[in-house]
């Protein structure tokens, strides 16, 4: 089950999505992008694709991490199945992700945004409603 | 929750919000009438219209089109100048798609004479004009000429063969924005770009038929070759992943400019830097080339558009060539001087969704153009009209030479997916003589009509209050929809 939920926005696309941790928000932020994008695996497994991000803080991490993930979509048409985070501070990511061939997306995101991001500590974890240029 | 109460009309069509922030610098401006103000209610974009008056350097007052509608950090529909050379430069304020703008062409032939080949005109360009989100054009540039295409933007295109001199001198900026620099545009942009010159891009952009269905002022549409009841052709689209990623590049590193230089901002998306700072002056360098790059892809995708018309109609009917009446940017920071309060002083002027709009007597603008003031197009939401205006002395008094840029959404996407069926909404248009092609069809609900505002009702109020007035109404007859 997916952890995110999808926030009205008159012009965008927003969500809001919870984890764990970091890591659980990282991971589960990239799924619900992807998934709002509705991009999906229609081809064959691809070679796995180091990423890495660096972020002046939790939030900025979070947007730059989102947007390699839709370069790789936009500039390889790869779409993300796994992620395995393996070095990760509130400045810094290092991943591996495996990736596979995509089906063209729907709704063309151009970017993931800043706009009143905030990651907020909850009793369960962490939560961050993320806006969508469209 | 805002309500009219929290505003107050200081004339016909212009409104003040209270204000709301301590740390406003300047006031806010709504222009709309009450139905419009309505709308702007619905979400938050008059908040976002706020928080953009507490940016360092922000002059007169932050100005909202009757089109506002609720974006990130900026709202869309919004007009903000910062004196320079201290006042910022805002990345999110021109917004991720650089130069998003729109052309018109215009010809002598009927709309009627054309009707019996329009499924094949469609066809033609749907085949030339690739659409849909990562579509890749016909032409690969190599460094060096990717290079030109930011620094030249459509004068390559005329040294290629690809625009005549007509077509630049009838673009703004006569198609290359001063102050492009490619250096500072990240390896990443160029990939994301390299593929992309001529390409339509997904989303609202698309490449529409029109019929010219009435001209309000003969005179201004004779001399922009605009008579009743002749085909035009629209074009909206901008500086596609290059843009995107000049943007994404600079709004993060703008998140550590902010910090250097003591900047407080209600809104991270709304990070900014001094224009004349290190970080203010490579945005701009950068904005710049994927503004060229827009002007560029706009001016190839023109000449496909020429190249489909010539493939079906050569010896069929006269006259069918293109001309092209006017090129304008709506997501754009530019340097300009205005007179405020007396004085001549130089600002940058972010339009986000808002449309340049100069007067008569403008010396920016082409000789020819120079006695009437500059065309300003207003492409309405999918199946619906679509508007020329021409540029006037109040938009220069008012509103930094600015006016409104299209219709403005009013229903949120995932609220349209869930209402509108799409193969109605197909047919729905077909019943009205429409014929509809989309590079992905399943995000046609998101644009339908009932998810926009009324774009008559907003011109007429731009018209109305002369920041922008009303020169011809367009209709359309086919959509090629990215």
């Amino acid at each position: 089950m997916m952890s995110f939920e999808e926030i009205e926005h008159t012009a965008d696309r927003a969500f809001r999505v919870k984890g764990r941790d970091l890591e659980g928000l990282l991971e589960n932020a990239a799924r619900a992008m992807q998934a709002l994008d509705g991009v999906g695996p229609a081809g064959e497994p691809s070679a796995t694709r180091d990423i890495e991000v660096e972020g002046v803080d939790r939030e900025s991490l979070l947007v730059n991490w989102l947007n390699e993930i839709l370069f790789l979509e936009e500039t390889h048409q790869l779409v993300c199945e796994r992620f395995h985070i393996y070095e990760l501070n509130d400045c810094r990511l290092r991943a591996r992700v495996e990736t596979r061939e995509c089906n063209e997306s729907h709704t063309h995101i151009k970017a993931a945004t800043f706009h009143n991001l905030k990651i907020r500590q909850t009793s369960a974890g962490l939560e961050a409603e993320i806006v969508l240029d469209v | 929750m805002l309500s009219k109460g929290d505003f107050v009309r200081i004339a016909d069509n212009i409104w003040i919000p209270s204000t709301f922030r301590d740390d406003m610098r300047v006031p806010a401006r709504l222009y709309a009438d009450e139905e419009l103000l309505g709308a702007a209610l619905g979400d938050n974009s008059v908040v976002q219209l706020v928080n953009t008056t507490t940016l360092p350097g922000v002059i007169r007052h932050a100005i909202a089109m009757p089109d506002i509608h609720q974006g990130y950090g900026f709202p869309i529909g919004g007009v903000v100048a910062t004196r320079l050379p201290e006042g910022v430069i805002s990345p999110g304020g021109v917004g991720y798609d650089i130069n998003c703008g729109v052309r018109l062409l215009v010809s002598l032939t009927a709309a009627e004479e054309i009707k019996p080949f329009l499924e094949d005109i469609v066809s033609s360009l749907y085949v030339n004009c690739p659409s849909g989100v990562g579509s890749r054009g016909h032409m690969r540039l190599t460094n060096t000429e990717l290079d030109r295409v930011l620094q030249e933007g459509s004068r390559w295109m005329l040294e290629k063969g690809y625009a005549s001199r007509e077509d630049l001198d009838r673009t703004e900026e006569f198609g290359r924005v001063p102050g492009a620099d490619a250096a500072f545009v990240s390896d990443r942009a160029r990939e994301r770009g390299r593929d992309q010159l001529g390409t339509l891009g997904a989303g609202n952009h698309f490449i529409e038929v029109d019929k010219v269905a009435e001209v309000f002022d003969q005179a201004i549409a004779a001399r922009l070759g605009i008579y009743s009841g002749n085909v035009a052709v629209q074009v909206h689209c901008g500086s596609r992943g290059l843009g995107h990623q000049v943007c994404q590049d600079y709004v993060s590193r703008f998140q550590k400019a902010v910090r250097d230089y003591g900047i407080t901002l209600p809104d991270r998306e709304l990070v900014c830097a001094p224009f004349d700072s290190k970080e203010g002056q490579e945005y701009f360098h950068a904005m710049a080339c994927a503004a060229n790059f827009a002007f560029a892809n706009r001016q190839l995708l023109t000449h496909m558009i020429r190249h489909s018309f010539e493939q079906v109609l050569a010896g069929k009917i006269k006259d069918f060539e293109l001309r092209q009446v006017y090129d304008i940017a709506h997501n754009m920071a530019k340097v300009e001087e205005h007179d405020i309060d007396g004085h001549r002083i130089r600002v940058c002027v972010h339009r986000k969704g808002s449309t340049r709009a100069f007067g008569p007597g403008s010396s920016v603008l082409p000789e020819d153009l120079r006695d009437i003031g500059q065309p300003v197009l207003i492409p309405g939401s999918m199946g619906t009209a679509s508007y020329v205006l021409i540029g006037t002395t109040e938009a220069m008094q008012q509103t930094f030479g600015s006016t409104c840029h299209g219709a403005g959404r009013v229903m949120s996407r995932a609220k349209a997916r869930k209402m509108i069926r799409e193969t109605e909404l197909r047919d729905q248009l077909r019943a009205r003589g429409i014929l509809i092609c989309a590079g992905t069809m399943s995000g046609l609900a998101e644009e339908a009509p009932a998810a926009y505002k009324d774009v008559s009702r907003v011109v007429e109020v731009v018209h109305r209050l002369g920041i922008g007035r009303k020169v011809a109404r367009l209709e359309p007859v086919a959509v090629i929809k990215g």
